[in-house]
C-alpha cells in the first residue's frame, strides 16, 4: 500500500466517522451535533504518511493522477448535492406559510459537503487504488 | 458524443527487467523515481505512464521507447 492510498483511506474513514457520528448525536443534540464535522479536521493526520523515509519515493506521477481524478469527482459530487438539496430546500420552503429557511439547515447543508467531498474523494482513490492492483 | 477509450498500451519492462540480471522492481523504481507499486500497475498494463516517466525507463535500458510500449490494437 502507497503512502498516497493510506491518505485515501484515511479520508474515508474519517469521513464516514465523522457522518456516522453527526447522525448519531442529532437526537440528542439537535443543531449542535454539527459541531462532529470538527472531527474532518482528523484528515490532515494523513500527511503523517507522506513523511520522507530515506531515498524512497514517496509520492509519484501515478499518486498524483489518482489524487487528480478522485478530487475533482469528489468536488463535483459535492457540489451536485449542495445544487439539489438547494432545490429541494427552496421548494419545500415555498410550500410552507412564512418561506423562511432556518439557518441552522444551512449550515448542516454546508458541512454535509465538506464529508462527502472527502469521503468521495478517499473512495474514488481506494478504488481507483484496488483496481489498478486487481489488474497487475 | 461518445468517448473514444483511452488504447491499451503494453510493455516489456517485466522481461527487460528479467534480463538486467533480475532487475527487482524496487530497484527499477528507485532508479526512474517512482514507486515499487508503480511499476507492478505499469507492467500489468493497469497504468499508462507519462512521457517523461517512459523516456527514463528506455534510457535506463538503452532502448527507444517504441521498443519497450506499443499500442494494443
Amino acid at each position: 500500500m502507497t503512502a498516497m492510498e493510506k491518505v485515501a483511506w484515511t479520508e474515508l474513514l474519517i469521513s464516514l466517522f465523522t457522518m456516522a457520528m453527526a447522525a448519531a448525536l442529532y437526537p440528542w443534540l439537535g443543531n449542535g451535533a454539527a459541531g462532529a464535522f470538527g472531527f474532518l479536521g482528523f484528515v490532515a493526520c494523513g500527511i503523517l504518511f507522506l513523511r520522507k523515509r530515506g531515498n524512497k519515493v514517496v509520492v509519484d506521477e501515478r499518486d498524483r493522477e489518482i489524487e487528480r481524478q478522485a478530487t475533482q469527482t469528489g468536488i463535483h459530487t459535492a457540489w451536485m448535492i449542495l445544487f439539489m438539496a438547494l432545490i429541494v430546500i427552496v421548494l419545500w420552503a415555498s410550500q410552507t406559510e412564512d418561506k423562511v429557511i432556518a439557518t441552522g439547515v444551512l449550515m448542516w447543508l454546508v458541512w454535509i459537503q465538506f464529508a462527502i467531498l472527502y469521503g468521495v474523494k478517499g473512495l474514488v482513490a481506494v478504488l481507483l487504488y484496488r483496481s489498478q492492483r486487481r489488474a497487475t | 458524443m461518445p468517448r473514444n477509450r483511452e488504447p491499451n498500451i503494453n510493455n516489456s519492462i517485466k522481461e527487460l527487467r528479467a534480463n538486467e540480471d533480475r532487475m527487482t522492481q524496487q530497484a527499477l523504481a528507485d532508479q526512474v523515481g517512482v514507486t515499487r507499486q508503480t511499476i507492478n500497475a505499469l507492467e500489468g498494463g493497469a497504468y499508462t505512464p507519462s512521457l517523461a516517466l517512459a523516456l527514463k525507463i528506455a534510457r535506463l535500458f538503452d532502448k527507444s521507447i517504441e521498443e519497450i510500449f506499443w499500442i494494443d490494437e
